[in-house]
């Protein structure tokens, strides 16, 4: 016999494997729905966590991984993976997050070396070179808006320009300097607070 | 070995790259010059490829340089490599979100942080733009772009269509 009861019960308490199953299939979904680079990642995953997460955590989640280093996208799942089931969910939101777009990618790069020497091909991806330039000038452009807001920001901005550009500094050499100055000038400004 | 050293690179990426979206090309643009796995021309291939598959646009193109280097392991193992440290450093903070957020060196950190980050991306873009823009008629089809642009903000499926169409039309009235 099968009451509403015994039904309900049956329900509740969900198996972990199921549940690691789920938080995959649904970051997968997010992952899949990433248009336009990861930074769409904090409305399209408010929508589909909704009732798990509240929207007010999620926004939290996303300045934390925006903060953090590597990318922002996974940095996202892994604080909202970790928060729906700790270690496993961080690892099951991951790996749904980023198996994807990586399995499409790899079909891609494989179809890609055996049309690359067609002549209309390599138009094509000359044309593509021009909007690459352009879709780094937008994407320069987007970070420029909240990030190069005075002299002091502008001259960061400049310096590492000139390293990289100029004098083929390594990019992980001048992120370090970065932080070692970012450190030592907090540490003073609270000395001089003291 | 390749996969090692794979891995030691997007290591790498994927502890020192702040700022998210573009913030991993600088790496990748350096692991070209340095290590010459694959040239300026194929990472400008892999950012147009990974900014038209859905995902995270780093993810995708750390996907693409991993592959072009070494086949279907060297592309999991590059993002492996890109996604863990970050991803040790969420699990464990997870527990004090607040006062990471707050902390006054996390927030003086990533002030210098954002300004050095747009800086290493323009060196990027500069240098694909040399480059890229190789004559008279790229130079044209960037200005047009930049005006579509300017006039409305556009996404960059539609910046890499119309870019594509224009190259192939130039290339069958040999333009190029």
């Amino acid at each position: 016999m099968f009451n509403k009861r015994g039904l309900f019960c049956h329900a509740k308490p969900a198996p972990a494997k199921r549940t690691m199953f789920r938080i995959f299939l649904t970051f997968a979904r997010i992952g899949l729905m990433l248009f336009g680079g990861g930074n769409v990642v904090l409305p399209v995953a408010q929508k589909q966590l909704e009732g798990l997460v509240k929207p007010k955590q999620l926004c939290e989640f996303y300045a934390v991984a925006r903060s953090l280093p590597g990318i922002v996208a996974p940095n996202f799942a892994a604080l909202a993976g970790y928060k729906l089931g700790r270690l496993p969910g961080a690892l099951a939101a991951v790996l749904g997050l980023v198996l994807p777009p990586v399995a499409l990618i790899v079909l891609l790069a494989a179809g890609f070396d055996s049309i690359i020497y067609l002549k209309f091909v390599q138009s094509i991806f000359w044309g593509i070179g021009i909007g690459v330039v352009m879709l780094i000038f937008m994407g320069v452009q987007d970070i420029w808006e909240t990030s190069v807001e005075d002299r002091f920001s502008f001259i960061l901005f400049f310096a590492a320009f000139v390293m990289l550009a100029g004098f083929r500094v390594p990019p992980s050499a001048i992120v370090m300097m970065a932080i070692m100055f970012a450190v030592a000038m907090q540490m003073k400004s609270e000395e001089g607070a003291k | 070995m390749i996969y090692w050293e794979l891995f030691v690179e997007f290591l790498r990426v994927g502890l020192f790259s702040f700022g998210g979206g573009h913030a991993a090309l600088p790496f990748l643009y350096n692991i070209s010059e340095f290590k010459q796995w694959y040239t300026i021309q194929q990472l400008t291939d892999m950012i147009a490829m990974g900014s038209v598959v859905p995902g995270a646009f780093g993810v995708n193109v750390a996907a693409f340089a991993g592959f072009s280097t070494a086949g279907v392991f060297g592309a999991l193992i590059a993002v492996t490599a890109l996604i863990a440290p970050s991803f040790i450093i969420a699990v464990a903070i997870s527990g004090v979100l607040v006062k990471f957020k707050k902390n006054a060196y996390v927030i003086a950190i990533i002030n210098v942080l954002k300004p050095v980050s747009c800086g290493l991306l323009a060196a990027v873009g500069a240098q694909i733009f040399v480059d890229s823009v190789n004559n008279l008629f790229g130079a044209l089809l960037l200005g047009i772009l930049l005006l579509i642009y300017f006039y409305r903000k556009r996404t960059p499926v539609f910046v890499l269509g119309v870019s594509a169409i224009a190259g192939l039309a130039a290339g069958l009235l040999q333009l190029i």
